[in-house]
């Protein structure tokens, strides 16, 4: 006989506020096998759970039913406190009374009634609810990190510090991300080359560190702490082991006039290549888009001179299937394109660039060496007009979003410009300064009072050629809206971050949800902000949102501590809510009729075959049967079982038909 | 008719098959499924316009398997019911031979699940006239008169369950309708437990009828159940293009998902 105990909880006011707790209290009372009903000010509190575990103990309680909030807050709360008292916790059941009804109705008479079936509908399921045990999953202590930017980088080594494997998957040729191509970073102007390599290097030497570079993740399957990856290492056409890194292949090369990925279009690079002089792995890959090879067939000219014998130029694609126990998206951003800007003559004249271009400009690894000298002569611009916002927080470009580095980076550019073009104007057209951080708001200053730059609050119409310069039309706010017009001989656009191209497909690669504008969705905004909806899939950098550098390394390295978590326990344990198909003594053995819809439709592929034999070994029955840690407990298989041999823990359909029938 | 009884005895003298399952003489001139064990008896086999019962039904049975690896007489439903059956599992390559009826009373004989999906290649699922016009009847009434409709048929059972025990897709051990914890169908013959039963057997049957029409035919009271798969089944066709009993290796729409499938009955 059961034996049921009743729990509600005023929530302060928050329920009792709209809902007779009292009238409550007494009428779950009388239902058929509860046997004690309580009401307190706070269930969650101290006092509120000893009444619990007390009762359980004094009135030999088969079953507990909490009536509070929502079980995804305090659920765990009360498990824990009857296991405590040696109930098992998932005879313990919450009926919200809270989200579903003192939240979402007035105060009356229909409001407490509500409240009462509710409770009515929990009991009932109470009653048929069985006692469930843990289930314990092994993990598999590699971490996979997807991106091999600051982020990624930051991420691996952080993992690997802690001991654990990793696998760092970079999708271009090297690791160092789009930091790798900054100048200088603000607020402090360190040369961004100098601190970020000897991270890329460090990554390269770590022994607990794998790293694949030019290769892309091509599935994931599995779950948290189990996950199955493959791999594309796409054709380097160059064979890791052999080449040193010596370059010939590169100087030799035909093909010079490709626009470098890495330069941003700013310089040129042959079609056998590395990004940059410090790239890791130092070691080339084939363009094969460009190779004059692939294009007409013959050439050759780099497997002719490489002393090693290391060009593989028959080489394919191949796929590598790794288990992980944890995986770090750390696939970083892409800028908004030239398609996107007419009005600013951007992709049409060649001296109106981006911010990364003109990182390339000034960087002393770039194209011009670090002068600053414009794209279509090569002279030093005597104006140069930069815009933030380009794109940002700009509805008409469909980005309502701030894209957070701009006001920054365009200060330390007109900074740059400036230290290097010692006569030049600077101009900057900017909305609002949004400078919070440390030493960013001195930074911003520096550049406007020590540097000169000039800061026009306002936004640019039109850019037109006119006599060999660049027309700039804007509007200055704080000079009432006066109009402005600059002759520049360079234009510097900071335009949007936005997500990756693939980002979408990488996040249903990752079944992990993603916002409108494609960057991947954390799993609650402020409280879980490295981890997805998805366990055991962690972010990193700005592929969650756009993010400067410190942020991206603070989040990785938090990504990082959660992994290390993870990993810290062999086992992990899991919920018992899964499926299971029954088995009933011979000659049924199972209601199952091996009709195997359940395992095309399960998502998790977490269906299994089993033989059912006889004492001599002979094939009786092939009946489901589910794989309790693949089992994600979505019961999908449950409702499409026509013999209902499948059933859902904690959730059977006898549960959930008592249920409804009470009501 | 000839042809056939000579491949009957020629199976069973040569000991490819231990049983024919055919169609054979029953109470006045009607015909009944017949078992036959021994080559002397093929001559009992009949085929004519008379042999329409799905002989499919009984491959799955227990006590049939047990007789040994089985040759059926199979008109079309019945082929497209052996490689339904196959789809979900419950018969294996090589366990049966069918031997396959055309419309025009051609026999051949199919021992692969291969051969039968070439056989059946050559015949069209197509609805005839005459059920497209009855299907397009229902449709043009109006909801209320479709329930109507209906109700009136389902008022008609007794829950003898013939339907079920004629389907050669109803091979459940243990039928839903029999499952009382909980009791998802009323087992009285009330409106509400013959809605329930009627209504949850077609959604069962839904992108896995064959169309054999049995149900039909075995229903002691008359009622059109064929009506029912027959509107599931041109549903499923016209969204997910999916025809069942055409491979032996096939998708079943309601457990698959694809990028491409329309949605456009989310209302």
């Amino acid at each position: 006989m059961a034996r049921i105990g009743v729990f509600i909880c005023h929530c302060g006011e928050n329920i009792a506020g709209t809902v007779d707790v009292f009238k409550v209290a007494e009428a779950a009372g009388k239902f058929p096998g509860v046997v004690h009903s309580v009401e307190y000010k706070y269930m969650c509190s101290d006092p509120g759970q000893t009444m619990i575990k007390d009762a359980i103990k004094e009135k030999k309680l088969t079953g507990v039913v909490v009536a509070a909030c929502s079980p995804r807050m305090h659920e765990p709360t009360f498990r824990r406190a009857c296991a405590e008292a040696g109930l098992n916790p998932f005879l313990c059941e919450m009926a919200n009374i809270r989200e579903h009804c003192s939240w979402v109705h007035e105060k009356g008479e229909a409001t407490t009634q509500k409240a009462i079936e509710l409770i009515r509908i929990m009991v009932e399921k109470v009653k048929r609810n069985k006692p469930l045990y843990s289930i314990k999953v092994p993990v598999t202590k590699t971490a996979l990190v997807l991106g091999g930017g600051i982020a990624g980088i930051q991420a691996a080594l952080d993992i690997a510090n802690a001991g654990h494997q990793v696998i760092l998957v970079e999708r271009s040729p090297s690791i160092g991300g789009h930091m790798l191509q900054l100048s200088e970073t603000f607020p402090t102007l360190d040369c961004s080359q100098c601190i970020l390599t000897p991270r890329m290097v460090e990554v390269a030497q770590h022994p607990k560190i794998t790293l694949y570079t030019y290769s892309e993740l091509e599935s994931l399957d599995g779950f948290i702490g189990n996950f199955k990856a493959r791999i594309r290492r796409k054709a380097r056409g160059v064979d890791e082991k052999l080449c040193t890194g010596c370059g010939v292949c590169i100087q030799k090369c035909p093909q010079k006039k490709i626009p470098s990925e890495f330069d941003a279009g700013m310089g040129k690079r042959t079609a056998i290549y590395v990004p940059c002089p410090q790239s890791v792995p130092n070691q080339p890959v084939i363009d094969r888009e460009h190779c004059t090879y692939y294009i007409k067939g013959k050439c050759k000219i780099c497997e002719k001179f490489c002393e090693r014998k290391a060009i593989r130029l028959d080489q394919q694609d191949e796929i590598i299937e790794v288990n992980v126990g944890a995986v770090v998206a750390a696939t970083g951003f892409d800028i908004l394109h030239s398609k996107d800007f007419p009005e600013y003559g951007y992709g049409k004249y060649p001296d109106v660039i981006d911010g990364l271009q003109f990182e390339r400009l000034a960087s002393a690894s770039g194209p011009t060496l670090g002068a600053i000298k414009r794209p279509s002569d090569g002279k030093e611009p005597e104006t140069v007009v930069f815009i933030a916002c380009a794109g940002s927080r700009d509805d008409a470009k469909g980005i309502p979003y701030c894209s957070k580095i701009c006001c920054m980076y365009t200060a330390k550019h007109a900074m740059l410009y400036k230290h290097k073009v010692h006569n030049g104007k600077a101009y900057v057209f900017y909305m609002d300064i949004r400078a919070g951080g440390k030493n960013y708001e001195e930074f911003v200053r520096r550049a406007i009072e020590e540097d000169g730059a000039v800061y026009l609050r306002g936004r640019v119409s039109r850019i037109y050629e006119e006599d060999g310069k660049l027309i700039v039309k804007g509007v200055d706010t704080l000079l009432g809206a006066q109009p402005v017009e600059i002759k520049a001989d360079m234009v510097v656009l900071a335009t949007a971050i936005v997500a990756n191209q693939d980002a979408e497909s990488l996040a249903q690669k990752l079944r992990v949800s993603y916002d409108p504008y494609h960057f991947l969705s954390e799993a609650h905004p402020k409280l879980r902000p490295v981890e997805t909806n998805t366990a055991g899939i962690f972010l990193a950098g700005a592929c969650q949102a756009p993010k400067d550098i410190p942020e991206a390394v603070a989040q990785a390295s938090g990504a990082a501590a959660k992994v290390a978590g993870l990993f810290s326990s062999s086992e992990l344990s899991r919920e018992p809510v899964i499926a299971v198909v029954n088995r009933l003594p011979p000659p049924v053995f199972s209601t199952c009729t091996g009709c195997f819809l359940c395992e095309k439709a399960c998502p998790y592929q977490a269906i299994e075959r089993e033989e059912i034999k006889d004492r001599k070994g002979n094939v009786i029955k092939v009946v489901a049967k589910v794989n309790p840690g693949l089992c994600q407990g979505c019961g999908t298989c449950v409702a499409l079982c026509r013999v209902k041999a499948i059933d859902l823990q904690g959730f059977t359909n006898e549960q959930v038909y008592c249920e409804l029938m009470a009501l | 008719m000839e042809e056939l009884r000579k491949k009957a005895r020629e199976l069973l003298t040569s000991g490819a098959v231990k049983v024919i399952i055919g169609y054979g003489p029953g109470s006045g001139k009607r015909v009944r499924a017949v078992f036959v064990r021994k080559p002397e008896q093929a001559d009992l086999l009949i085929c004519d316009d008379r042999c329409l019962q799905n002989l499919a039904v009984y491959l799955t049975k227990p006590e049939v398997k047990a007789l040994g690896k089985a040759a059926v007489v199979a008109r079309l439903p019945t082929l497209r019911a052996i490689l339904q059956l196959a789809a979900e599992n419950q018969l294996t390559d090589g366990q049966v031979v069918a031997l396959g009826i055309s419309p025009e009373g051609k026999m051949t004989e199919l021992s692969q699940f291969k051969a039968i999906e070439e056989f059946l290649a050559g015949f069209s699922f197509e609805l005839s006239a005459e059920e497209k016009a009855t299907l397009e009847k229902l449709d043009q009434m109006t909801p209320e008169q479709r329930w109507q409709f209906w109700q009136e048929q389902f008022a008609k059972c007794v829950r003898c369950y013939g339907c079920r025990a004629s389907c050669p897709l109803c091979y459940c051990e243990k039928c839903l309708a029999e499952c009382n914890q909980p009791q998802w169908i009323p087992a009285a013959s009330h409106q509400i437990g013959n809605l329930d039963w009627h209504i949850i057997r077609a959604m069962h049957l839904a992108n896995r009828c064959v169309n054999c029409g049995d149900c039909s035919r075995a229903c002691p009271v008359g009622i059109p159940l064929h009506l029912l798969n027959q509107k599931l089944a041109e549903e499923v066709f016209k969204q997910f293009g999916a025809r069942s009993g055409m491979k032996a290796a096939q998708e079943y729409a309601l457990c698959n998902w694809k990028l491409e499938d329309r949605e456009n009955f989310i209302k």
